[in-house]
């Protein structure tokens, strides 16, 4: 696989069960250091602590969405560079635009396979 | 050129250097593009050239198929954003531009094959997994790995958590219903489960998820709101989701099937009637519209909408001018009157106010209505005989009461949804405690303040838990008494006088009078002499402090017996009365004043002075004989009144002023009753009853014990509203009447009883 698997992953879900989905395909990709958060504002206190080389958030969340959580990351100098994951929905279209135009690494749609996630990771992380 | 004008060139020149580097699917470099057409667009109002536009447009939509993989080819984007930079030079340039695009439109157009879904993009992985849903949910039973299963057991946690929690946000936004996050907390739930369902191959739990989140969508955007039906259909797809979820956990113990045999395609179709409905029309059902306009039947359009189910597809509308209930011109009218004050306009209607402006209103008409009646009553006035001055006056008199009826409608809405959140709460009841009940409402269009709704959930939620957990009893019990196996429980509502009238019914096996006289001896509420008719014996239930309740259900009997029920609804000046036959069910009686700005009072004299007792409070009055009367040692003077001797309080004395009559018997007695406790006050006179409009005393006045506000009287008097409660206490401080029992304070609580009832016979 072409891309670092040493990094420190954030997986950012209110669902407890979405957060091992997710970090179940991290961890069959190569992944060893993951992080949770169960929402954007507790990822915002991870973010701060650790350095993390990559998030892969949902959108839907209570207290902050995925949405919010990627604008504040984009707009924090210290932050603004890690590559962003937004986890959605099928037929959620527009929120996949409008995390593009605020500046997401990629985005990936439920349900997804390893196959899927490497590709996208790859294309976020890999060169 | 102007500044805008620079800016956009920027713009188109940035863009032109991305796009020669841009390679397929690189989604930071669409976003940059995506916005840096969207500043081009923003900057260029002032262009007046509808091809530029257009192409502004393609060229977005061309960037978001991009973006969602509907397409890689970059090649149209990058000449779209050629032409762009030619047509915008040639316009800053004041040239006419005259090249024919069409060619270009059409690669932007052509080159994207229709698609809704997101997830077409995923190419043949997501086929991979979909083919692999297709595998019977039964193989995978088998296959599954440890960590799988693990999974599987956390989403069956989490799920049926947040499933409950949908429940709560329902009821939050009752209150609130516009409330984006509220109905954003009900959809999320069924969002993950649907998102997660999807990993796990739980075909039927995704696809029910996948339903109700739609639904819900529409509520998010305000189409729909989250009300009646859409309740219910919400809270049918949760049971729905609950119960399949369980069957996921049963199969993952037993390793028999997680899919346990649900069918869901009744309930998607309910979702996918009431969606497509509400795509067509909005606000009211047209059958409900057509009801009230009295063009067809409720039991009719019952019919039809049956027939309806049998044939989905076919619009109401058809159904009924085909069996000829109602003719094309009435279902087109209706059709018409629904739009115009259905769907989003609907909400424009209504106008949310603060309700400290309408109490001030309520308060306001309450006056006028008095400064009405003072008009009438005034002397001057009634001695001109003029026909002109009595017409006017009884114009006013209808205007006046109109708006005092307005006013206080403004604060009232149905009790529908308080009685709907019973509906739940009884199914809840039913499944936990293994029995069969139905609910059955009446009078859901009854009106009640709102202020009171709140206060009346929780000893309603009270109430009907003690009718489904000791009322009703289990089918075979019931069954072997000749019972319907189902048992019922009614809630009605309805108005009689000034005050809201709440029933809720069981038929069940009644209240055990042996049982609670057996309790009430054991904790000294009576002893074993005093000779208690059966209403007296019921009510008995609502002294603090008892509870017949044999074991402690994991709902009801958590120590908080039926006296809080009753303290709740006397905060509200309100009654509530048990009426039960053995064998076939128990009653509970709610009266409740229509609305807390006004109470229904008794007027009384003592000496010159009038005040009004809360009619609510009052037993009866009478004067009594003087064999009635008597003195106790120590206690003060007491009155036999229904065979019971009960304090005889002269309110002439706690009023500061002297009574007209000192005798009792030349004198009236009004018996009044207080949290279980009675007494008898000695007055002069009544005066009549009125509906009295509480004044606030103001803050000097607020703690004055023994008054509960002001009244202006209908001849501008100024009367004073005297507090039961507050008048016990003084009882009780003066007359060493036994301080009122609370639960926990046995002791004080005998003492009263044996007091007040200890020589009877």
């Amino acid at each position: 696989m072409a891309f670092d698997t040493n990094i420190k992953v954030l997986v950012v879900d209110d669902f407890a069960t979405m957060r091992r989905i997710v970090k179940g395909v991290l961890k069959q990709l190569g992944f060893t250091k993951i992080i949770e958060a169960e929402d954007g504002s507790a990822a915002l206190g991870e973010l701060k602590k650790d350095s993390i080389g990559l998030i892969v958030s949902d959108w839907n969340m209570p207290k902050m969405t995925g949405l919010d959580l990627l604008k504040a990351v984009k707009k924090d100098d210290s932050l603004k560079k890690i590559p962003f994951i937004m986890v959605t929905a099928e037929g959620q279209k527009e929120n996949v635009i409008e995390a593009v135009k605020a500046g997401v690494s990629n985005y990936v749609v439920k349900p997804f396979t390893p196959e899927t996630f490497s590709e996208k990771l790859e294309k976020v992380l890999g060169s | 050129m102007s500044k805008d004008f620079d800016k956009v060139e920027k713009h188109i020149e940035n863009m032109a250097l991305e796009i020669v580097t841009l390679e397929e699917e690189d989604i930071q470099a669409m976003g940059r593009i995506m916005n840096a057409l969207e500043a081009v667009e923003k900057g260029s109002k002032k262009i007046k050239h509808p091809q530029y536009h257009l192409l502004l447009t393609a060229a977005k939509g061309y960037v978001e198929r991009l973006i969602l993989g509907d397409t890689k080819d970059v090649s149209p984007l990058e000449e779209a954003i050629g032409y762009l930079q030619k047509v915008f030079r040639s316009i800053s340039r004041g040239e006419a531009f005259q090249e024919d695009m069409s060619p270009l439109f059409d690669r932007l157009d052509s080159s994207s094959p229709a698609t809704e879904k997101v997830n077409r993009s995923e190419g043949p992985e997501i086929k991979g997994v979909e083919s692999s849903s297709e595998k019977s949910e039964e193989e995978q039973a088998s296959e599954q790995t440890e960590e799988d299963r693990e999974i599987l057991n956390d989403f069956v946690s989490e799920s049926l958590e947040n499933l409950a929690s949908i429940e709560v946000n329902l009821i939050d936004l009752e209150d609130d219903p516009e409330n984006l996050e509220t109905i954003n907390s009900i959809f999320r739930p069924f969002h993950t489960i649907k998102g997660i369902s999807g990993f796990l191959n739980l075909g039927k739990i995704n696809s029910l998820a996948h339903g109700a989140e739609n639904l819900l969508d529409k509520a998010r955007d305000g189409e729909i709101r989250i009300e009646g039906d859409v309740v219910d259909l919400v809270l049918e797809s949760v049971d729905m989701l609950k119960q399949m979820i369980q069957g996921v956990e049963q199969g993952l113990g037993t390793g028999t099937p997680l899919d346990n045999g649900m069918n869901i395609q009744p309930l998607l179709d309910k979702i996918e009637t009431f969606q497509s409905e509400s795509d067509n029309l909005g606000g009211k059902p047209l059958g409900e519209i057509l009801v009230e306009e009295g063009v067809i039947e409720k039991e009719r359009l019952e019919e039809c909408l049956r027939t309806q189910e049998k044939t989905p597809g076919k619009k109401l509308g058809q159904i009924l001018v085909e069996e000829g209930v109602a003719g094309p011109e009435r279902v087109v009218g209706a059709l018409r009157s629904q739009r115009k004050f259905g769907g989003k306009k609907g909400f424009d209607l209504q106008v949310k106010v603060d309700t400290t402006k309408l109490d001030t209103l309520v308060d306001m008409t309450g006056e006028l209505v008095i400064a009405q009646a003072m008009l009438r009553q005034n002397e001057r006035i009634v001695s001109i005989a003029d026909q002109q001055l009595y017409k006017t006056l009884n114009q006013l008199n209808q205007i006046t009461s109109t708006l005092q009826k307005t006013a206080m409608s403004m604060r009232m809405v149905p009790i529908r949804s308080t009685f709907q959140r019973m509906i739940r709460l009884v199914r809840d009841l039913a499944k936990n405690s293994g029995k069969q009940v139905a609910l059955r409402m009446e009078g859901e269009d009854t009106e009640i303040d709102r202020n009171l709704v709140d206060e009346l959930y929780e000893p309603m939620v009270h109430m009907i838990r003690n009718a489904v957990d000791h009322g009703i009893e289990d089918p075979e019990t019931r069954k072997a008494n000749g019972k319907a196996p189902e048992g019922v429980v009614n809630l009605r509502a309805y108005h009689r006088g000034g005050n809201i009238v709440i029933e809720i019914a069981d038929d069940g096996k009644g209240l055990d009078r042996e049982k609670i006289l057996a309790k009430a001896e054991a904790s000294g509420l009576i002893t074993e002499n005093d000779a208690l008719g059966d209403f007296e014996v019921y009510n008995l239930i609502f002294r603090p402090g008892f509870s017949t309740a044999k074991e402690v259900t994991e709902i009801s009997g958590r120590g908080v017996g039926m006296d809080v029920v009753k303290k709740a609804i006397e905060k509200l000046r309100g009654r509530v009365e048990i009426s039960s036959v053995s064998g076939r069910g128990s009653k509970f009686t709610i009266s409740l004043p229509l609305t807390l700005a006004i109470i229904e009072g008794m007027v009384v004299g003592v000496g010159t002075e009038r005040y009004i007792i809360p009619a609510l409070a009052i037993l009866e009055s009478f004067r009594p004989d003087k064999s009635q009367y008597s003195t106790v040692e120590g206690k003060g003077e007491m009155v036999m009144v229904r065979r019971k001797l009960l304090p005889l309080i002269r309110l002439d004395r706690i009023v500061n002023t002297e009574g007209k009559y000192q005798k009792p018997w030349e004198a009236l007695v009004v018996a009044v009753e207080y949290e279980g406790q009675q007494m008898c006050l000695l007055l002069d006179e009544l005066l009549g009853k009125e509906e009295i409009v509480i004044k606030s005393l103001g803050k000097s006045l607020k703690h004055i014990k023994g008054l509960a506000g002001g009244a202006i009287m209908g001849d501008g008097r100024v009367g004073l509203i005297l507090d039961i409660a507050g008048l016990f206490e003084i009882a009780h401080e003066n007359y060493r009447i036994a301080p009122i029992a609370h639960p926990g304070t046995g002791e004080a609580l005998s003492d009263t009883r044996t007091e007040k009832m200890g020589s009877l016979h």
